[in-house]
């Protein structure tokens, strides 16, 4: 039996003449991580901040966990943690003092320890918030937001300005918290991320919902092709491909990529080649994934615009 | 409301303020420069108004009375004109602004008065510049030395008694006229600008935005936030004193009174501070407001000019100002003791900041922060 713990319904919020959620609806189940993904202004942080009940919807409705966020709002406070966007915290508290402090802002009694070793920063428990790399602060964010162990834990572009490296540290600890059981509403306008972390994905552009469900369902129902890049190859790859009826994307000195519309035609061109004595310096085949999915989303939603104009 | 929160924020600020050295440094230094700056001005010359020049033709013993009366104050370096120049001359020769002439027959008329109150009463003639405000000033202190003797001549002896004590003893100087001015501007200024400051760089960092979505209201994070500023007003204000003390010899009354007028100083300045940085959202903006709020107060409230000196609206104005009163019943508490001024002053100020108070919590919301 799946529950949801977030429904947003007709959701609306209008700045001036500005509709920067325009009529959203979705749900999240318990247990899920669920992203919310979109480009930078397509009114991700707005959503989510009237789901942490720290904005005013201009109309809809919003339930979490089975309370309406204009009437419950402290009960529901005590039940959510988050981590919101370009987090921060005082500088000159030591990582130990700031997960304390949050967690008496809360009124309870939690294991700052738990917590420390859960962010994976028992290195840097005694150093001073001002001195920590940015990788570290997105951590003691997440520790933060953990104070009051809630149920579900928003995280609002958790490794935006962060190296690859630091960001996958954030990835192991967001796919800990999940272990752990807890709803996670991540926020990102990282596909990669949303692809690694996320059970559940709603693509969101100019405050709209264009697309939602897994990521193999979005990329299933919007692609029916796979993908052949081929690099450094003799020549008459693109004739042979389209001989074979398929087509070719691109072709220039670098590579070529060639859209087949099944497995069975992936061998089929294959064999093609090898019978040919076409070589090749390396080749990559694979499903187009969420970010090839966004520019066609996308892509397709500029194009309608400027239709209806 | 939630003690325990409240706490949690104050140990916050206290911390970071306590581990910051140039904080530390920079908060202690301006109450240091301003009364180093001012101790200096106002004890070393002795005659904080400058030159009072009078003429006594009368030379008999109610003149020579007054002299001294004058000289005792403290206020002035008194420069005796000669009986023989010609009193309007020497006034415009020397560019003065006040002139004051003992006519001859004072002591006699103030004699016959006294033996008989139906006789003429004795005048002085008191030459002045109207164009320069600083005249009137110290006009207005000859008055009042008059006034006493008036008093004291008319035989309420009790009461001259006292009068005069304050007027004349040597026990007060003018530095510690100075002093709960001083303290009053330190106060306000720090907890003003340390409101508006730490609360624009919390929402630059984001912070306010992560505190709304904790059960922290906003009433408990206004309180924490007054009894921090309050920390560092008492801090300040024992450096003023300390100074003023070891080097210009202040010697004010210590008393509850004057720890509830910072307090009252504090509770309503820092919630002035709230209130902006809540409609004022960009923080050089912020700034530019808190300007606007402490300057019209420093300069109409009596800390750096006397009232007297102003044009009557701009009295009215300054009897409007939250500052006005925490001078008048800061000095009353340092100096005069002065039940009446002291009482009505902290009623004054603590309904405006009580209703700065409840002001900042009724229109500030974490909400859309």
């Amino acid at each position: 039996m799946t529950e949801d713990v977030i429904t947003v319904k007709d959701l609306v919020k209008v700045y001036g003449n500005v509709r920067a959620v325009d009529g959203i609806t979705f749900a999240v189940e318990k247990g899920e991580v669920f992203a919310f993904l979109g480009p930078n202004g397509a009114g991700k942080t707005t959503t989510v901040e009237m789901i942490e009940t720290i904005r005013t919807p201009t109309s809809g409705d919003i339930s979490i966990l089975g309370k309406d966020v204009k009437k419950d709002r402290m009960d529901i406070l005590q039940r959510i943690g988050v981590l919101p966007q370009e987090f921060s915290s005082f500088d000159r508290l030591t990582v130990e003092e700031t997960i304390q402090y949050y967690s008496r802002l809360f009124c309870v009694d939690c294991d700052v320890g738990r917590l420390i070793k859960l962010v994976n920063l028992e290195e840097h428990r005694k150093k001073l918030y001002v001195t920590l790399s940015g990788g570290l602060k997105q951590r003691v964010g997440i520790a933060v937001s953990l104070v009051n162990n809630p149920e579900i834990v928003f995280l609002d572009e958790p490794t935006t300005g962060l190296d690859p490296r630091a960001r996958h540290e954030v990835w192991d600890v967001i796919k800990g918290l999940k272990r752990e059981g807890k709803t996670i509403f991540l926020t990102t306008h990282y596909m990669e991320e949303a692809e690694v972390l996320a059970d559940y994905i709603a693509i969101i552009s100019k405050g709209k919902i264009i697309a939602y469900g897994t990521t193999t369902e979005l990329i299933d129902s919007h692609f029916k092709t796979i993908k052949v890049t081929i690099k450094g190859g003799s020549a008459g790859i693109g004739q042979l491909a389209k001989k074979m009826g398929m087509a070719v994307h691109s072709e220039d000195k670098g590579g070529i990529t060639i859209e087949a519309t099944g497995n069975e035609q992936v061998v089929e061109f294959l064999n093609a080649l090898k019978a040919n004595g076409i070589s090749y310096l390396s080749m990559d085949i694979r499903k187009p994934n969420l970010e090839e999915l966004f520019l066609v989303l996308t892509g397709e939603a500029l194009v309608e615009e400027e239709a209806a104009k | 409301m939630n003690a325990r929160r409240v706490m949690a924020n104050l140990t916050v600020h206290l911390k970071q303020f306590s581990r910051e050295k140039s904080t530390i440094f920079f908060v202690l230094l301006f109450p240091i420069l301003l009364m180093v700056l001012f101790g200096f001005i106002f004890s070393d010359q002795g005659s904080s108004m400058g030159d009072l020049h009078i003429q006594n033709v009368d030379g008999g013993f109610h003149s020579q009375a007054l002299v001294s009366a004058i000289n005792g104050t403290g206020l002035f370096r008194i420069v005796e004109v000669d009986n023989s120049t010609d009193a309007n001359q020497f006034f415009t020769d020397n560019k003065l602004n006040v002139l004051v002439i003992i006519p001859a027959g004072y002591s006699d008329s103030i004699n016959m008065k006294l033996w008989n109150s139906t006789s003429p009463q004795a005048n002085l003639t008191i030459k002045y510049d109207e164009s320069v405000s600083y005249s009137q000033t110290k006009i207005s202190v000859v008055n009042s030395i008059v006034d006493g003797m008036n008093k004291g001549l008319s035989g309420s002896v009790d009461y001259i008694g006292l009068d005069m004590d304050s007027v004349q003893s040597d026990e007060w100087k003018f530095i510690d006229f100075f002093a709960p001015g001083i303290i009053a501007m330190s106060v306000m200024s720090s907890s003003l600008f340390g409101t508006v400051g730490m609360n624009t760089e919390l929402r630059q960092k984001g912070i306010l935005r992560k505190l709304s979505t904790t059960p922290l209201t906003r009433t408990e994070w206004l309180l924490s936030n007054i009894l921090y500023q309050m920390f560092m007003s008492m801090l300040s204000t024992a450096v003023i004193l300390a100074v003023g003390m070891g080097m210009f010899g202040l010697r004010p009354h210590i008393n509850l009174y004057m720890v509830v007028f910072i307090l009252l100083c504090v509770f309503s300045f820092a919630g002035i501070g709230m209130l902006i940085t809540r409609f004022v959202k960009e923080a050089e903006s912020a700034q530019a407001a808190a300007n606007a709020v402490m300057f019209p107060m420093m300069f109409l409230s009596g800390t750096f000019f006397q009232l007297e000196m102003m044009p009557g609206f701009l009295q009215t104005i300054a009897r409007f100002l939250p500052l006005y009163y925490v001078n008048e019943g800061l000095r009353a508490a340092m100096i005069s003791l002065d039940s009446g001024i002291i009482l009505e002053s902290a009623v004054i100020i603590g309904i405006f900041g009580l209703g700065v108070f409840v002001l900042g919590v009724v229109l500030t919301s974490w909400k859309d922060e």
